[in-house]
């Protein structure tokens, strides 16, 4: 009672996000058993970093060996890969995986560990407006807050999905969300906060499922 | 009397820890701690020494400039993890040297020093984006055993880390100086055999190997004469 009393509290107490997927696939994902999965991100650009936490997210919302789905970790996949995975290192197309396969220890590393795609998330999510304020004050009668405050928050990640072994790519989705978070504050500081960020990731893993488990998508639909 | 005495001290001690609260409130101590992964692919075929100075292992960038607070960046031990572990693992076999040039192993053919050039960091506040970065730079010296200049070069690394809620600027900009350093590492391994005067070594060595592996004419000789029994 006290647990549905809280996440109805929290649904309350949380501001809205839209997410927009969008995605272009090129074929359907075939994993046998065995495979695995990697996600990276991307980190070349000088004015934003794709998050590690957002990363960390989509594997852990895909990772589901029973299904066979097996997401290895981002850090363990890049310090095992070292130095060929680092941000000025990665191949940044897939023509450039060809130096990859000719370096033989990296090639049968990635082949032990069973690598069928490798799933490259680029973005990062912003605030990109706040207004309002909220002022404090202590005294000898108590303390308080006073105010209103809001921001607005964007997501905007790019997936592209790569064969490794047959070296194509085999689709990439988009997920763009957008939320507003507010606090007014009377006497206590209440945030509601928008999700921005983690909804992105939800609707990406989501839509990611749906590409590489195909077939388990449309028994769970139908 | 001895009581005033204990007072006039205790009150010492007060102002002392005082000052040093409020001289501390404005420094900042960072100390990198990193490991890093072995780099995968296939070794050059040389001997090699690396000299690591006791500068280099206890490297500690310190800045006190009007328009930022004190800092004190302490990288030297990442840094003698990181050169160890790349080098290492970039040569048949890598000696490490605890002088230099005295006492140099015989089957040593090559030397490598690095050194800190520089170091340079940005804050979010100062470039109004929302990640720390930082710059490392290292000159990079090879010597041959009898302390001629083979080759110098530099190595030019960057890292940048995302703000992130609840964590310290000194725990953000540790976590880049970590980045950095990978870069670095990554650019030691992949650049090596690009410096020309290393690619000329290498491939020389690479001859010699090769030229060692077929049999000479005389040997070839002995051989077909050795009568059969």
């Amino acid at each position: 009672m006290v647990r549905a009393l809280f996440g109805f509290a929290l649904v309350l107490l949380s501001g809205c996000t839209t997410v927009v997927i969008d995605e272009y696939r090129r074929s359907d994902g075939e994993l046998a058993k065995g495979d695995s999965v990697v996600i990276l991100g991307r980190r070349h650009s000088s004015d934003y970093e794709t998050e590690p936490d957002l990363i960390d997210c989509v594997g852990k919302q895909l990772h589901n060996p029973d299904a066979g789905l097996n997401i290895i970790p981002e850090q363990q996949f890049v310090d095992a890969m070292y130095p060929w995975f680092e941000p000025r290192t990665a191949p940044m197309h897939l023509r450039s995986l060809d130096r990859v396969m000719k370096n033989d220890e990296l090639r049968q590393r990635l082949e032990a560990y069973g690598v069928k795609y490798i799933i490259w998330i680029d973005g990062s999510t912003e605030t990109t407006a706040s207004a309002g304020s909220i002022g404090c004050s202590i005294g000898t009668g108590g303390a308080g807050c006073f105010g209103f405050g809001t921001w607005d928050k964007e997501s905007d990640y790019e997936a592209s999905v790569w064969d490794f072994r047959d070296q194509e790519l085999s689709g990439k989705l988009s997920a763009d969300a957008k939320g507003t978070s507010y606090m007014p504050a009377i006497v206590v500081p209440i945030p509601l906060i928008a999700r921005v960020q983690n909804n992105a990731c939800k609707g990406m893993a989501l839509q990611l499922q749906e590409f590489l488990l195909p077939s388990q998508t449309t028994k769970q639909k139908s | 009397m001895a009581n005033r005495q204990k007072g006039f001290l205790s009150m010492m001690r007060l102002a002392a820890a005082s000052a040093a609260l409020l001289l501390g409130a404005c420094s900042h101590t960072v100390q990198v701690d990193g490991e890093f992964p072995q780099p995968v692919g296939p070794q050059h075929p040389l001997t090699v020494g690396v000299y690591l100075s006791e500068g280099f292992r206890e490297f500690t960038y310190h800045e006190d400039s009007e328009d930022r607070d004190e800092w004190n960046i302490s990288t030297g031990r990442a840094q003698e993890n990181l050169f160890e572990t790349v080098l290492g693992s970039m040569f048949a076999e890598t000696i490490p040297l605890g002088q230099y040039p005295a006492n140099l192993p015989s089957d040593v053919e090559l030397v490598i020093v690095p050194e800190v050039r520089e170091l340079q960091f940005t804050m979010p506040r100062e470039t109004r984006v929302n990640i720390f970065e930082v710059w490392i730079k290292y000159d990079m010296h090879a010597y041959a055993p009898n302390g001629d200049s083979v080759a110098s070069w530099v190595i030019t690394a960057y890292g940048k880390t995302p703000t992130a809620f609840l964590k310290s600027r000194e725990a953000a900009l540790a976590q880049a100086i970590n980045v950095a350093l990978r870069d670095a590492g990554a650019t030691l391994y992949t650049g090596f055999a690009k410096v020309p005067e290393l690619q000329a070594l290498l491939a020389d060595k690479r001859r010699a190997i090769s030229l060692e592996k077929i049999p000479s004419p005389t040997d070839t000789a002995s051989a077909v004469d050795t009568p059969v029994e």
